[in-house]
């Protein structure tokens, strides 16, 4: 009797342990789950096309768009930028491996030795840093190009980011989380209060994006930051976006490559595992 | 007791003095480095929290209260520095308060 | 100006300054164009974020549109603490708490009330 009361009792213990922590895989099933039930009908790979999946008309405009996309001429800079050597004779292939195809979908990564979240550009710059080169700026420009050029090389594999099974990652994976649901600045507003409950819906004129897919075109081209450059370079990397989502809602950025946007990245990049990389992408 | 009245009469007079001195922007600087201080004590805790909103001291902020504040102070006007000092102290102390709130924040579907 | 408007002029003038006049009991037309400025204003209420309000260029359509708003909302002060702080109502709701957060000052918000009281 007393055998059977204890099991019951750490059973019921148990379950509320797991209440309070849902795994990253069972977050993943909830989150796609509620945007396949949200949008039926919209394959699971069409979602990293952001707003262009959810609207006909804007669907239309993308298209002829995407025949001459405005981001090529910066993936052909990313691949110069990969096969130009370094001062010291080397190049990225050193760091990266040969095959340039194969670099984008390891990142984010869990770093086991540093404990921390690695990132495509973090490894880009300590790449550079490794070889006596000058780093890259972390938002825009060459760091951006060459992720374009990593990214059109990755094209049609899937995301795959990989949460070991360590506390610090799991807990680095929970901060970016609650990062993403956590309401902020004095909008008062959480990236879940406009990507998670009103994707589809229009802020101004502008479609919300819908969190599932959100990552898989990073690096982008936006029509936006076109226009703000003086050379016309629109390439951006993710933190730039983050940083721009931050500001709106009146709260103060994180810096590009913080502890915070990268384990932003880790949860926000999980939450697409499975949907194909589509990478360099175009947007308003 | 003898002493007692005079230290009244002394605090009196101090007083008397400091309410008709023309000099009132020497109180107005020792409160504001009063609230300069509780301003950038609130600061720092909302940030602990990564809780500080945009237009408290963000360099590409167009307000940056908190150093617009120290500037205004720097030109002698302190009624204005005292003025952004409170919209700072105000807007650190809501983010904290927020970043509180938020604590438990998680999926929502 | 064109023969008809210009007959119409002083009876149109007349017209106004009745309705002016009816308005007055409650906002005035002044202060009536101030709250929808404030309202309409990026750096303030930017209520068309999220709401269609008649006359606003490219509406949002997150909340549910500002109409009727008298037979919504009979007691205005229900408005006004639905526009000062929407998460009192609902913890979650996205609209930005704009008295408790001082996205707006105290009489802007009475400004915006009204004018969203008289939509
Ligand atoms: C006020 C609503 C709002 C909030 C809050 C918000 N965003 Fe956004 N976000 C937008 C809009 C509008 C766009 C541009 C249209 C789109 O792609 O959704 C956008 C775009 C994005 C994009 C680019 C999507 C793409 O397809 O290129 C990413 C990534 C993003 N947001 C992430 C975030 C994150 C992370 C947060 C929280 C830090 C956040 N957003 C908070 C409104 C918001
Ligand atoms: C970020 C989006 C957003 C912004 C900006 C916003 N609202 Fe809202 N509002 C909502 C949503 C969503 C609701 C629905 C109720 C809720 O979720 O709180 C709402 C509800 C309301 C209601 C209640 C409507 C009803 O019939 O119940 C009023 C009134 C209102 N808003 C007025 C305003 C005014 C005035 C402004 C500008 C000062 C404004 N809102 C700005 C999103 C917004």
């Amino acid at each position: 009797m007393k055998k059977i009361l204890t099991l019951l009792l750490s059973a019921g213990l148990m379950t509320t342990a797991m209440q309070a922590v849902s795994s990253p895989q069972e977050d993943l099933e909830k989150f796609r789950l509620y945007y396949e039930q949200r949008f039926p009908g919209i394959q699971l790979d069409d979602f990293g096309n952001g707003p262009y999946a959810l609207d006909a008309n804007k669907r239309m405009q993308w298209e002829s768009m995407e025949e001459f996309p405005p981001y090529e001429e910066y993936v052909d800079k990313g691949r110069e930028i990969w096969e130009t050597p370094f001062k010291n004779g080397k190049s990225f292939a050193s760091c990266f491996g040969e095959d340039p195809s194969k670099v984008r979908v390891k990142y984010p990564r869990w770093d086991s030795k540093t404990q921390q979240v690695v990132t495509l550009e973090g490894d880009i710059n300590k790449c550079l840093k490794d070889n006596g080169e000058k780093p890259f700026g972390w938002k825009k420009g060459k760091i951006a190009h060459l992720g374009a050029f990593l990214g059109y090389e990755a094209r049609g594999q899937k995301i795959n980011v990989v949460i070991p099974d360590d506390p610090k990652a799991l807990e680095a994976y929970e901060e970016g989380k609650h990062f993403y649901y956590a309401k902020r600045g004095q909008l008062n507003l959480a990236c879940a209060d406009c990507h998670v409950q009103y994707p589809g819906q229009r802020v101004r004129g502008q479609m919300l994006s819908t969190g599932l897919g959100q990552t898989t075109h990073f690096p982008v081209f936006r029509a936006k930051w076109e226009k703000a450059s003086p050379d016309g370079d629109g390439m951006g990397t993710l933190h730039r976006r983050y940083g721009g989502c931050n500001k709106q809602v009146r709260a103060r950025p994180f810096k590009a490559q913080s502890r915070q946007y990268r384990n932003l990245e880790f949860f926000h990049t999980y939450m697409s595992n499975g949907l194909e990389i589509n990478a360099p992408g175009y947007r308003e | 007791m003898k002493k007692l009245i005079a230290a009244f009469g002394l605090t009196l007079l101090i007083a008397g003095c400091n309410a008709t001195t023309p000099e009132k922007p020497a109180s107005l600087k020792a409160q504001y480095e009063v609230a300069l201080k509780n301003a950038q004590a609130a600061v720092e805790k909302a940030a602990a929290v990564d809780g500080e909103w945009r237009d408290i001291r963000w360099k590409k902020s167009k307000k940056r209260y908190l150093p617009s504040a120290i500037k205004a102070a720097e030109a002698g006007d302190y009624e204005k520095a005292l003025k952004l000092l409170e919209i700072a102290t105000f807007q650190a102390e809501a983010g904290y308060k927020q970043a509180m709130e938020q604590k438990n924040a998680g999926p929502r579907f | 100006m064109t023969k008809p408007t210009k007959r119409l002029g002083p009876a149109a003038t007349a017209l106004a300054l009745c309705i002016g006049l009816v308005l007055s009991a409650q906002a005035s037309a002044d202060d009536l164009e101030a709250g929808k400025k404030i309202a309409f204003d990026r750096s303030k209420g930017n209520c068309l974020t999220c709401h269609h309000i008649e006359g606003g260029p490219l509406p949002g359509n997150i909340g549910p549109p500002l109409i009727a708003m008298k037979s919504r909302f009979p007691d205005k002060a229900k408005l006004r603490a639905q526009i000062w702080d929407a998460t009192a109502i609902n913890p979650h709701s996205i609209m930005p708490p704009m008295g408790r957060h001082r996205i707006l000052s105290e009489k802007e918000i009475d400004l915006v009330t009204d004018y969203i009281y008289s939509l």
